[in-house]
């Protein structure tokens, strides 16, 4: 079956997220796609699945009509089948009654437990998987339950398979099993679509590709053949965007690092990670989604286990075990990714948002006076450029930029000498994302040292001094950054296919 | 993947909350309960108003206000007490058998009473952190181990006859104000206090408001739900040892309809299951709201079996209410 979804746009306040995005999907051809994050995967996914309406543009099907999904279960009847990253199971189920959980075979209104496993059987002869079908899928290992999930799409005759990241929490072997199963739909006529941060993987199965950035189709249903590895990265990475000139003061390379990481490993699969940051300095760790650098910074905050290795602080040697103890003993601050979910505090003033790292320091015999909350608040919202309406404003009432100043300012207010910034200017509109990168500059040269995470080739560009690769949770290089995009790139791009990668 | 802008700059030019909002539920419960009172005034031909109706109207609103306040500190870890309707009938007995039975000096037995409470809480604080369950169970467990400890103990003792002077002081009053409501406002404005201004109380909010962020801000989500769980105890050993200086005389069966009352003030009142979010003034309004409703039930000698029914419908339509609003909201 063919799906063609045609110029689809769709607009949530201050931001497309999809900005006439084309993507056309073949019988019998696994096509990949992919973009960095942000930039608009997801929302397509869940246009072409029923969960969001676009906009503007149209989904068209097979025998040319213009497909109108209310909901999932239209896409689902559509034949457009969809594996999403995180599991859609029930566990205490059987096999066999999550495979027909949405096609439950009934006689006079009881579950025909017959047919429903003989359905169930099918549907995994399909994709020559031998499961025991009456095993609770609570027993199953996470492969085993990908496999179910497809054979439960199958369950309702989906011509159209939709995976998200599927081989992100597998092994390689169990990738590799994915891949021949996958294989075996496409030969048996099933459109795949395959969205993976993996570029090798990808290069090693899929037939055509669609690259997607801010919301737009920079590469439309071409044949991967077309394509070397790094032409994909400059697709999704995108050399058009500006590299801001910013003023940096150069970092006193002789100065004693604040933080130094020493063959690091953790029970994240981290192993022998060594890094400085210097006061002063800029470090970047780039990599792309999955390579583990967001889950490094948790280990040095004490949120993940440490396994080998030592941590120092200012030379001293440091045993973080939690963010509490990071922040009062070793003055260091994170500044999270996820800024909605760990960052701020939604139904709370912004004051409390941000004097939350500092109430022991207010507090006089235990109690904090509003005033000297008030008093933080005014101070970050000036030099941070925070539009507010007051003090008592609710964190959940400002915009994603904002709260992402709210995010850092608490941090700042601690008094932090050290801070890690994750993906500090994800979903943000242009103007703020210049403003964020001015003032993380000007923490810089304010003698802070800080490790910045991001996924954005460009920013790093802008504001790292040195970058440091990341690549299934191990550095694979550092690059001296002298703030050209072009030789900065090409360093990381060569870093970033230095191994195992199929061409 | 996120979904980017998410907010718009729209919602960021709404005023911040003031501190008396007309849309706030706290208002909306004044409004309620002073109607409520006119109302019931009107229809009884000012028998509400009598000093006598007053005073007891005021006297039993303190245990609810407390009990309720109890039940809200749990809430804003986001966690739920059961026990605290059999903990306030224990610490009642132990107060009243300390003073009987032992014969401490009232003062004592009282600080033992509510230290009870707090042991209580405590337990259940720690079994929740280090068990990992949550407060929903084990607080069922803990209560119907300490309402079997009640009988077990005490079996179907009434303790009466203690301290003439506690008993003559919470029966007494000051300027018109009954003593217990009194200490209830006090206690009422101690748990406010604690909220608004210790590091402590604030931590826990952020806790139960999002307890990743607050990991992430160095707050220790486990000292938040271990506090909030003792406090719960302690406010409940606090409502026990009212009911001894208010009733004179104590039995086994005290606190067994005080779990109910015990979540509905704090949810009519605004404060949110999800925990983060408390209100100490919501929580008092409603339970006045509530006590109303018994009053309503003596002055127009409603069959007191229709009063369950009553506040179960208040406590559901307010709910429905905060919901809809909510939804208005967005």
């Amino acid at each position: 079956m063919t799906v063609t979804a045609e110029k689809l746009v769709k607009v949530f306040p201050g931001v497309r997220a999809l900005d006439e995005a084309t993507l056309r999907l073949e019988p019998g051809t696994v096509h990949a796609l992919l973009g960095e994050n942000g930039a608009g995967k997801s929302t397509l996914i869940k246009i072409l699945t029923g969960v969001l309406r676009p906009d503007g543009g149209r989904i068209v099907l097979a025998d040319g009509a213009e497909a109108h999904f209310g909901g999932p279960h239209d896409a689902q009847r559509a034949g457009i089948g969809v594996v999403h990253q995180e599991r859609n199971l029930i566990p205490a189920f059987s096999v066999a009654e999550n495979i027909a959980l949405s096609a439950t075979p009934q006689r006079f209104g009881f579950v025909d437990r017959n047919a429903m496993r003989a359905l169930a059987k099918r549907c995994l002869d399909q994709l020559e998987v031998r499961l025991d079908v009456d095993r609770p899928v609570s027993s199953l290992s996470v492969a085993q339950m990908q496999l179910v999930e497809i054979a439960k799409a199958l369950a309702v005759d989906s011509q159209v398979l939709l995976l998200d990241e599927p081989t992100a929490s597998l092994t390689s072997d169990e990738a590799d099993r994915l891949f021949t199963v996958m294989r075996a739909l496409r030969d048996r006529g099933h459109a795949i679509v395959l969205v993976s941060h993996k570029l090798d993987e990808v290069f090693a199965i899929a037939d055509t590709v669609t690259v997607l950035r801010d919301g737009r189709s920079v590469a439309e249903t071409k044949p991967l053949a077309d394509f070397r590895t790094d032409q994909i990265v400059d697709l999704m990475v995108g050399r058009a965007h500006a590299v801001l000139e910013l003023d940096r003061k150069a970092v006193d390379r002789a100065a004693a690092p604040a933080l130094e990481l020493d063959n690091v490993s953790t029970a994240g699969g981290h192993r022998d990670v060594s890094l400085t940051v210097r006061p002063g300095e800029i470090v970047g760790l780039y990599g792309l989604v999955g390579a583990g650098r967001s889950e490094l910074a948790r280990a040095v905050l004490g949120l993940d286990k440490i396994t080998a290795g030592s941590i120092r602080v200012h030379g001293e040697p440091a045993r973080i075990r939690d963010v509490g103890e990071a922040l009062h003993r070793y003055r260091m601050g994170y500044v999270t990714e996820n800024r909605k979910e760990e960052g701020v505090f939604l139904e709370q003033p912004i004051s409390r948002n941000i004097a939350v790292t500092v109430w022991r320091r207010l507090a006089r015999l235990g109690l904090v006076r509003a005033g000297d909350e008030n008093a933080l608040v005014a101070t970050y919202q000036e030099r941070l450029g925070m539009r507010l309406s007051g003090p008592g404003q609710l964190a959940g009432q400002l915009s994603g930029g904002n709260q992402q100043k709210v995010s850092l300012a608490k941090w700042l207010a601690a008094d932090c000498d050290i801070l890690v910034i994750d993906e500090p200017t994800v979903g943000i509109d242009v103007r703020t994302k210049a403003a964020f990168h001015e003032l993380i500059v000007g923490l810089a040269a304010d003698g802070l040292a800080i490790l910045l995470i991001s996924s954005d080739l460009p920013e790093m560009v802008t504001l790292a001094d040195r970058v440091l690769v990341m690549r299934d949770h191990q550095l694979v290089g550092e690059v001296d950054n002298d703030h050209s995009y072009e030789r900065t790139s090409q360093a990381v791009g060569r870093l970033l296919h230095v191994t195992g990668l199929v061409s | 993947m996120t979904v980017p802008g998410q907010d718009t700059p729209v919602r960021e030019a709404r005023r911040a909350r003031p501190v008396i909002s007309f849309r706030s539920t706290e208002f909306t419960l004044g409004v309620l309960a002073v109607a409520a009172f006119v109302v019931l005034a009107l229809t009884t031909r000012g028998s509400v108003l009598h000093a006598d109706t007053l005073t007891a109207v005021f006297q039993f609103l303190a245990v609810p206000m407390v009990i309720g306040l109890a039940q809200m500190v749990v809430l804003g870890v986001g966690q739920m007490n059961l026990s605290v309707g059999v903990v306030t009938g224990f610490c009642a007995m132990v107060t009243a058998w300390l003073m009987v039975e032992v014969g401490l000096p009232a003062w004592l037995a009282l600080v033992a009473g509510i230290a009870t409470g707090a042991g209580i809480g405590l337990v259940n604080g720690l079994i929740v952190v280090l068990t990992r369950i949550n407060g929903f169970i084990v607080t069922l467990a803990t209560m119907t181990v300490i309402d079997g400890l009640r009988y077990g103990v005490h079996g179907t003792a009434t303790y009466q006859g203690y301290s003439p002077g506690l008993v003559r002081l919470g029966q007494a009053s000051v300027l018109g104000v009954p003593t217990v409501f009194l200490f209830a406002v006090l206690v009422a404005i101690a748990v406010a206090v604690f909220f608004r201004r210790m590091t402590v109380g604030r931590q826990l909010l952020a806790s139960g408001g999002n307890p990743l962020a607050a990991r992430l801000s160095g707050v220790s989500n486990d000292r938040s739900l271990v506090l909030a769980h003792l406090l719960s105890g302690l406010l409940a050993g606090v409502a026990g040892v009212i009911v001894v200086a208010l009733s004179g005389s104590v039995n086994a069966t005290i606190g067994d309809d005080l779990l109910l009352p015990s979540f509905a003030a704090p949810i009519i009142g605004g404060v949110a299951l999800a925990g983060g979010v408390v209100s100490v003034v919501g929580t008092c309004l409603a339970a006045l709201i509530v006590r109303l409703v018994d009053v309503a039930q003596a002055q127009y000698s409603i069959n007191p079996d229709w009063v369950d029914l009553i506040v179960g419908a208040v406590v559901l339509g307010a709910v429905l209410v905060t919901q809809l609003r909510g939804r208005a909201a967005k």
